[in-house]
């Protein structure tokens, strides 16, 4: 009986602790279902835009010794201006209708910023300041990490804030107005242009919060988790359904919860490989997503 | 001269890479899973020549089909989703695959040691070539067979009605709905062509290689895949061909001079060409100038 408790404690610690985590994947797939909200195409540099971001407060962070809030705040600006800048090269001056050739360019963006990465870093991974990791708070048998406790604080923060400007700002409106129907949008005179690359960079300032959650909550920055950033982030907003933000926040939190799961009996070689599978059941038997309409849905 | 003969079997291997994802390109379908099929093949073919000591070309031939018969698999359930879902789930795909094959260990004692895929270290032993004493001539030979016969039954394919076929769906699917075609039975036998020729390309890569491991089928091997006919274009199988050689040929190998600094110029040379020319640098439009400058000399008519 005692031998079933202690692991009914242990796993449910551990799905617990992976719910915690999965925040950051769901501040991930806000931002991708953000822009597919906004334009009906996928920006492929996000998680490397993100993680850039989290470089360079890293940068501030090693060089002129900036506190933790500064850390935050310079990652985010960062990425805020790398999705300024994603938006100008990817999608800006490529046909609205030519979703595979915006589609492509992201992706030579996002290996152009990844090899930047590499560069500036010589591919070696660098720790990344932790907070709050020594702090544990116990409730019951269960104890909860105060650092990933600060990841969802900042990650729910993030999203407050995204939810606030997206529907209680004169931005916001525009936003989802163009998201709704653009040609509407722009009779109304609405600048599209103008709008589109405003929710570039409030997803790529989004991205730089939970980019540099990544590094703090795991410890460490390597240009090696970019790419399984992105593929999770993909997975999280297709799960939620597309373009759906608590669609995302809740595929997050269940991506984080299913691949700590599997971590506890799987161990850390196979565990990504059921996230997959956990995606391709959501393919098969619900395509549109946790709370996707489907109908529509192209 | 073993360099150049080593480029051409790599500039083979990629065409027929890159023409895995043309088929699917036909279509309309983009999938950044030619990489996990490409992989299927070559795991497939080197165990079955390391372990089970089979000939090269029935190796090759069951490795190609079992790659198709993942593409099979795949297709369904991804041809529920379309456009860009299709390309987060062929992503998913393609890294499942990596993941399997990165955890993958199957050794076996022959000739006094253990062969076989070892997991994290790779797939070390795929010595068929060197052991049948095969020189660089015949190996390119071989590979080069592959990819003509390919390029010849994809540009076969393309002028028959089955390429029309292809075309249709590609160009618009609620017509090509209207007018009959089962979209299903179209994009699923385009994604098992588009597999079998990635197995193939894949089974050649393992044995001129030697060495495969889980690192060389990553989303950027993906990339390159679908990069080759978004820049040659989709007018004919010869746009892919011409796109291999400049991106393995050209810029991989002439910009060695630059160090690592080459895999940057790959991101940022797919950012420029898709901003100048959305719809690949060798368009129809282009291909026509080209023809056009060349005097109009040869069989490539132009397609209406």
């Amino acid at each position: 009986m005692s031998d079933f408790w202690f692991e009914f404690v242990e796993i449910t610690q551990t799905i617990g602790d992976g719910l915690f985590f999965g925040a950051t994947y769901a501040l991930i797939g806000i931002g991708f279902t953000l822009i597919f909200g906004a334009m009906g195409k996928l920006n492929m540099t996000y998680a490397a835009a993100s993680l850039a971001g989290a470089y360079a407060g890293l940068a501030a962070f090693a060089f002129v010794d900036a506190p933790a809030p500064v850390v935050f705040l310079i990652s985010a600006l960062a990425s805020g201006v790398l999705g300024f800048v994603a938006y100008l090269t990817c999608f800006r001056f490529i046909p609205i209708n030519n979703h595979l050739a915006a589609l492509m360019a992201s992706i030579g963006g996002l290996f152009f910023i990844d090899e930047m990465v590499v560069h500036a870093t010589d591919g070696s991974p660098l720790t990344f300041p932790a907070l709050f990791d020594d702090v544990m708070f116990d409730v019951g048998p269960y104890g909860v990490r105060g650092d990933l406790l600060f990841v969802l604080a900042m990650c729910v923060a993030g999203t407050l804030a995204l939810l606030y400007v997206l529907y209680r700002t004169r931005l916001g409106l525009a936003t989802r107005a163009v998201s709704q129907q653009d040609v509407a949008a722009q009779l109304c005179g609405i600048d599209v242009h103008r709008t589109n690359a405003t929710t570039f960079v409030l997803a790529g300032l989004l991205g730089g919060i939970a980019g540099a959650m990544t590094a703090s909550a795991v410890g460490v920055l390597s240009p090696l988790i970019t790419v399984p950033l992105t593929v999770k982030g993909l997975i999280v907003t297709v799960i939620g359904g597309l373009g759906s933000i608590p669609g995302a926040i809740a595929a997050g939190l269940l991506v984080g919860g299913f691949e700590n799961f599997f971590l506890y009996f799987r161990g850390v070689n196979e565990r990504d490989m059921y996230v997959l599978l956990l995606l391709f059941i959501f393919l098969v038997f619900r395509p549109q997503g946790i709370f996707g309409s489907g109908a529509d849905r192209d | 001269m073993s360099y150049y003969l080593g480029l051409a079997q790599l500039i083979g291997i990629h065409t027929l890479l890159g023409l895995s994802a043309y088929v699917l390109m036909l279509t309309g379908q983009l999938s950044l899973g030619q990489a996990g099929f490409f992989a299927i093949g070559a795991y497939c073919a080197g165990i079955l020549t390391v372990i089970f000591e089979l000939h090269i070309v029935p190796a090759l031939l069951i490795a190609a089909l079992l790659a198709a018969f993942f593409a099979f698999l795949v297709g369904f359930p991804a041809l529920r989703v379309k456009g860009l879902m299709l390309v987060v789930a062929t992503i998913a795909f393609g890294e499942f695959v990596r993941l399997f094959f990165f955890n993958l260990s199957w050794r076996v004692p022959r000739d006094g040691i253990h062969v076989g895929p070892d997991s994290t270290n790779g797939f070390r032993e795929i010595r068929y070539f060197v052991a049948n004493g095969w020189s660089a001539w015949e190996i390119t030979l071989f590979v080069w067979t592959f990819v003509l016969l390919v390029m010849a039954a994809l540009w076969w394919t393309d002028r028959s009605r089955a390429g029309a076929v292809l075309r249709a769906v590609g160009e618009d699917e609620l017509a090509a709905q209207s007018v009959g075609l089962s979209l299903t039975t179209v994009k699923v036998t385009a994604m098992t062509a588009g597999g079998f020729i990635a197995g193939v390309g894949g089974a050649l890569y393992a044995h001129t290689a030697t060495y495969v491991d889980h690192l060389t089928f990553t989303v950027l091997l993906a990339t390159f895949a679908i990069s080759y006919p978004i820049l040659g274009g989709l007018s004919s199988v010869f746009g892919t061909l011409v796109a291999v050689i400049f991106i393995q040929g050209v810029l991989v190998e002439g910009l060695r001079f630059m160090g690592d600094w080459r895999s940057i110029v790959f991101g940022l040379l797919i950012v420029v060409a898709m901003n100048l020319k959305p719809s690949g640098l060798f368009d129809a439009r282009t291909a026509r100038l080209l023809r056009r400058a060349v005097g109009l000399r040869g069989g490539e008519k132009s397609r209406a």
